[in-house]
């Protein structure tokens, strides 16, 4: 197909050539292009079918508002669903196919549709598919689906990186309008730092697009101009191709950027830069956009907007149609037949709605004032228009104009209502608009280009000021103001064939009157009801001819029908664009132990908890099956030593002279009494009095001590301490520091942890049983002189300690412990030979410590001192957390050996039956214990203290099983503490 | 000669690396020792702080150098300061202990921090994908050092000189924090 359409001038570069295919068919086009107007170029009038009724489309605008010329971009993996094709830069290689349709554009046998629509309008679906009621997700909603348009998804990754990015400005201008530059160019002069962000990938807005002079020179040359001083001002910055999409609370914006999409490959850098833009003042200048009249069959392919075929026109060089006609209620398109006659285009009629006389001569033209087009006529795309006289006039192009609507969408989506201006007949933004915005230019109801330069120079003063910098006195540039004079007219009674309000819904003025006579007629019902402004272009060449078409049939004025809610996003926002670079591995931070790397090349299996990575077991050859590690780890800790990697505890550094009195209040047990060298374990309760988090606490020192925290509560027992200290007693004398990931942590468990450590430390430091007892701790050095921190703690119930080093030194201590304890058969062990060992000995962990139990429930009770008040002390003796028949921590074995249960079953009296009422409790940590060689857990049950030796049903119905198990002590294994003494 | 031994590695092996004309690698050259603000202690820090190193207690954001051989201290927190010392000497704590006497309550955070130095005529450009806060030397002048969150990491953004960022994340993150720095210089770049 040649460049039928490519006629004289515009700012595309003829020189330069870009293949590009539509629908498989190979065409050309050049560097400035979109790929609208590179198939206009080529002569493609129609680009798509209707979405409801398949409907045949073409290119209806020349900006972000489009409704019709949605296409699938690109292919394989890359291929991009509803593609607005007016925004698409054109590039080498560009793939389009058109979307909405059936086996071809040309041939849809859905616009079977378009013959069904007297039975297919508004409420139709939700009359229709209501019986019977199964049918709907089945049948129904497949069939609508399966016929609806849109375009596909790859079903593939995305190959594409993006990302996002924080920007921070003095001045943000939204658009590079006339508006915009001049706003720009005053603030950036003045030294301000300026952010300028425009959709368009060429700044200049509708300069680019009318043939208006600036200081005797075409507008598109002085907006490169000020485009290029801009670029060259260090303190201003400005985003092309960057769409302002939404206005966010305390100066904050969010901007799409599309950094790459003008490029066949982006080349590993980021596709679209999403940003989170911080601004201390910002100016709408994002000018308007143009609106469409409802007249029969005004969808046609080559009814287009006046402004779009001006745009093509001048800008692009293209000729929408070769033989064009202009319906206007307005002067505007008055100019776009001047234009076009202008470029030899024939200009077959001008219609304008108005009485009067023409403003402008035509010649050649049929101008009719007064007039209306009641229809159109063509298959595939426009033909001739049909007047309101029956007159015929041929056309393959038609021009409407109803007027211009500011684009306030970012003045109102802090909620700010907009304000209907009777002298534009638009509505223009709100009187009270986002804190520190200002609207200049058309974006603020002035239409003209002269306005717009002073409006936007004046808001750049202004905002400058604001910031503290002073404009330089400029000379306003000269430009003259055009005559925008307009008489609001919505729709053509008595049209031909249904008139188009929302092009890409399928939304006809017929729908409207149903949507009126069934009652739904405020403008969120209409919306909702019809799905006026629901597609993907948000109704913004719909939205306002829709509520003044209400506004008429309610009677009320258009002022008292409003508008419905402006929200984020003003254009699309790709999901990818919201992930970023979060995605697969890298979707969130990852913490890793400082063994980590130590533990992979032993071949462990990692689990994650929380954002750390932990060895959850390390198998041996021949270890074929979890369980088989596990035990192993299990059954040779207990029998001689293993070392496992304890550093994502918690740990914080507490010092200050009443830092024991912060310890003594945040534990609901008893800390004055701890002295130097000794470790105790503390419970913290929440404030409504229920279990928090529990761990150690050593005393390094008089006013030093080291805690301890759960994994999964570092942070939140961090907080809470910090809240503690600074805001319920700012009287203490106390300081905290995170040494979580300052220290390796290590421990050492089983019978011959001693004769290890012995081998590591110096040999200055005794740790016999005599000197370092159970609950005892100190600095060491270790390995010729290295500091380390010793604890005798066990979580295991071994013979253990914790041994601590700087984290850089953590690789290299496991490795040194391994190997020091050679001689003892030492192995590592991971995070669920862990678990294993903590349920053999009864200790509570996260499965227990849920958020929803008590110290007494979890046999704890006994550490609520009575003698000091603690945080959670006295709501903790409320009547309710005091029952005699609370649920208690209590064990469970199979009453036949060989059976297993899981965590999470229920328990229930036998013969009982499975009801909430008969619920006494539930299971919650089971492991099976090699020690004991049959399966165990914890869990809770009414009195279980006082039950041990009865039998109860754990049923588990998820897994449809039940187990009869013994209530027995939680302590399965060396229940004395015989071991961990020794 | 003991028979087991220990060897302190950098979090990162002490990458670097460079993107053009910027350069990103760890920060091994660094101990860090957090100081703490006995409660009616100021005057007595403040004048122990003065005599050790002549330095001032930074104002908040900001940091206060002792040139190339002594500390550079930062304000992290209300009472709260970081003390950057050059790698090398005396163990840090001890170093900083002995110095300040009881005026202070130190802690070790050598450990505690993997630091990267992110320096080049892209450097900001780089930051700009990860940091939420306003780096501009107009807002963020050399000397300028805050806590903030990098790619979801808590850490702290210190610009030691214009174009030059030494950045800090809890150890434990090395591997995701060079992830995301490294990233964003590749973007930019």
């Amino acid at each position: 197909m040649s460049e039928s359409h490519r006629i004289a001038d515009g700012l595309v570069d003829r020189t330069a050539v870009l293949g590009f295919s539509f629908n498989g068919r190979g065409m050309a086009g050049h560097p400035g292009d979109t790929l609208a107007s590179a198939l206009l170029a080529n002569g493609r009038r129609m680009v798509g079918r209707s979405f409801k009724y398949h409907r045949p489309r073409g290119v209806f605008s020349a900006g972000s508002e489009e409704p019709n010329a949605l296409v699938q971009l690109g292919s394989g993996a890359r291929t991009e669903p509803n593609t607005r094709a007016t925004t698409v830069e054109l590039f080498d290689g560009l793939e389009a196919t058109s979307q909405h349709h059936k086996l071809s554009l040309d041939f849809d046998p859905m616009a079977a549709n378009n013959l069904l629509s007297p039975f297919l309008a508004a409420g139709f679906y939700y009359k229709t598919f209501m019986w019977p009621r199964r049918f709907w997700e089945k049948l129904y909603e497949p069939l609508i689906r399966a016929s609806a348009g849109l375009g596909r998804l790859s079903m593939q990754p995305d190959p594409d990186a993006y990302d996002k990015g924080f920007r921070h400005c003095d001045i943000l201008v939204i658009g590079a309008g006339p508006a915009g530059l001049s706003a720009a160019l005053t603030a950036g002069r003045a030294g301000a730092r300026v952010v300028l962000a425009d959709e368009d990938f060429l700044p200049g807005g509708r300069l680019n697009s009318e043939r208006f002079e600036i200081d005797g020179a075409p507008g598109s040359e002085w907006a490169t101009k000020a485009a290029a001083e801009l670029d060259s001002l260090p303190n201003v910055k400005v985003m092309r191709r960057s769409t302002v999409y939404g206005a966010f609370d305390h100066g904050v914006f969010g901007v799409l950027e599309r950094a790459a999409d003008h490029l066949p490959d982006p080349s590993g850098k980021p596709r679209q830069i999403l940003w989170r833009l911080y601004a201390k003042r910002s100016i709408l200048c994002a000018g308007a956009i143009e609106r469409p009249i409802a007249f029969g069959n005004n969808d046609r392919p080559g009814v287009m907007l006046a402004g779009a075929a001006r745009s093509y026109l001048n800008r692009f060089g293209v000729a929408a149609g070769m033989k064009a006609a202009v319906f206007t209620n307005n002067d505007d398109g008055w100019r776009t037949a001047a234009d076009l006659s202008r470029k030899d285009v024939e200009v077959t009629a001008v219609i304008d709605t108005r009485d009067g006389t023409a403003p402008v001569n035509i010649s050649g033209a049929s101008i009719v004032m007064g007039g209306r087009v009641i229809g159109t006529a063509g298959r595939k795309a426009l033909r001739s228009i049909t007047l309101a006289g029956g007159q015929v006039v041929p056309a393959d192009c038609l021009a409407v104009s109803g007027g211009w609507n500011p684009n306030v969408h970012l003045a109102c989506h802090l909620r700010g209502r907009p304000v209907w201006n009777p002298e534009i007949a638009a509505f223009v933004p709100p009187e009270e608009l986002p804190p520190g915005m200002a609207a200049a230019g058309a974006a603020g109801g002035s239409l003209g280009l002269s306005v717009a330069l002073k409006q936007g120079a004046a808001a750049g003063k202004a905002a400058a000021a604001d910031c503290g910098f002073k404009a330089p006195k400029q000379k306003a540039p000269r430009a003259d103001d055009e005559s925008g004079a307009i008489s609001a007219f919505w729709h053509v009674s008595h049209s031909k064939g249904n008139a188009w309000v929302d092009f890409q819904n399928d939304v006809t003025f017929k729908d409207i009157g149903v949507s009126f006579r069934e009652g739904f007629r405020a403008v969120e019902h209409l919306k909702r009801y019809t799905t006026l402004g629901m597609g993907t272009d948000q109704g913004k060449t719909a939205n306002v001819p829709a509520l003044a078409i209400m506004a008429e049939m309610t009677g009320r004025s258009i002022k008292e029908t409003g508008t419905t809610v402006y929200r984020p996003p003003y254009t699309p926002v790709p999901i990818s664009a919201f992930a970023g670079r979060a995605r697969g591995k890298d979707f969130r931070p990852v913490r890793l132990t400082p063994s980590h790397v130590w533990a992979e090349r032993r071949g462990a299996v990692f689990v994650e908890s929380g954002a750390w990575l932990r060895a959850q077991w390390f198998p041996k050859d021949g270890e074929d099956h979890w369980r088989q590690s596990v035990d192993r780890e299990v059954v040779e800790t207990r029998g001689s030593v293993g070392v496992c990697d304890v550093s994502t505890l918690g740990k914080i550094d507490i010092q200050g002279r009443d830092a024991n009195e912060l310890l003594n209040r945040v534990y609901a047990n008893g800390f004055s009494t701890l002295q130097v060298g000794k470790v105790r374990y503390g419970l913290m309760l929440r404030e409504d009095g229920i279990a928090y988090d529990d761990g150690t606490t050593a005393r390094l020192g008089e006013s030093h001590y080291v805690m301890t925290t759960t994994t999964a509560n570092a942070g939140l027992v961090f907080a809470q301490l910090e809240f503690a200290r600074q805001c319920l007693w700012p009287g203490l004398d106390v300081h905290l520091i995170s040494t979580t990931d300052g220290w390796a942590q290590f421990a050492v468990a089983g019978p011959n942890s001693r004769n290890l450590l012995i081998r590591i430390l110096d040999p200055e430091h005794d740790i016999s049983n005599e000197a370092f007892p159970f609950m005892a701790c100190g600095e060491f050095t270790a390995c010729g002189g290295h500091p380390v921190r010793l604890f005798r703690i066990s979580f295991s119930g071994e013979l253990a300690y914790e041994i601590a080093v700087p984290s850089k030194c953590g690789r290299s201590m496991m490795a040194a412990l391994l190997k020091a304890g050679e001689a003892y058969g030492a192995i590592p062990y991971g995070l669920e030979a862990l678990g294993v060992m903590r349920i053999e000995k009864g200790h509570p962990a996260g499965n227990e410590l849920n958020g929803q139990t008590t110290a007494l429930n979890l046999g704890l009770d006994r550490f609520v001192s009575r003698k000091k008040d603690c945080i959670g002390g006295v709501l903790s003796r409320r009547e309710a957390l005091q029952d005699k028949d609370a649920m208690t921590l209590a064990g469970f074995r199979p009453v036949d050996r060989e059976q297993s249960f899981n965590a999470g079953a229920h328990f229930f009296a036998d013969g009982a039956e499975r009801t909430p009422d008969n619920d006494e409790g539930w299971m919650s940590s089971v492991a099976y214990s090699p020690m004991l060689g049959h399966t165990i857990g914890l869990g809770f049950i009414r009195r279980g203290h006082e039950r041990r030796g009865e039998t109860v049903t754990a049923a588990d119905p998820l897994r449809k099983k039940e187990t009869e198990v013994e209530i027995v002590s939680p302590h399965f294994f060396d229940p004395d503490g015989e071991r961990l003494r020794a | 000669m003991p028979e087991f031994k220990l060897a302190p590695e950098p979090f990162l092996g002490g990458y670097s690396g460079n993107f053009g004309a910027n350069r990103l690698e760890e920060a091994t050259d660094l101990s860090i020792v957090s100081i703490a603000c006995p409660q009616g202690g100021r005057k007595a820090l403040e004048s122990a702080v003065s005599k050790a190193w002549s330095l001032r207690l930074p104002a908040p954001g900001r940091t206060e150098s002792a040139g190339t051989d002594g500390p550079v201290l930062m304000f992290t927190a209300p009472d709260q300061y970081f003390a950057l010392l050059p790698a090398g000497g005396d163990p840090p704590l001890r170093h900083v202990q002995t110095a300040l006497g009881d005026a202070a309550y130190c802690t070790d955070q050598s450990d505690n921090w993997v630091a990267l130095r992110m320096s080049g005529p892209l450097a900001s450009a780089a930051l700009e994908r990860i940091c939420p806060v306003d780096i501009d030397p107009s807002a963020f002048p050399a000397g300028s050092a805050t806590r903030t969150v990098l790619e979801h990491i808590g850490g702290i953004v210190f610009c030691e000189e214009e174009g030059r960022f030494l950045l800090l994340a809890p150890s434990s993150f090395a591997g995701s924090f060079l992830h995301a720095a490294e990233t964003s210089i590749k973007y930019v770049s």
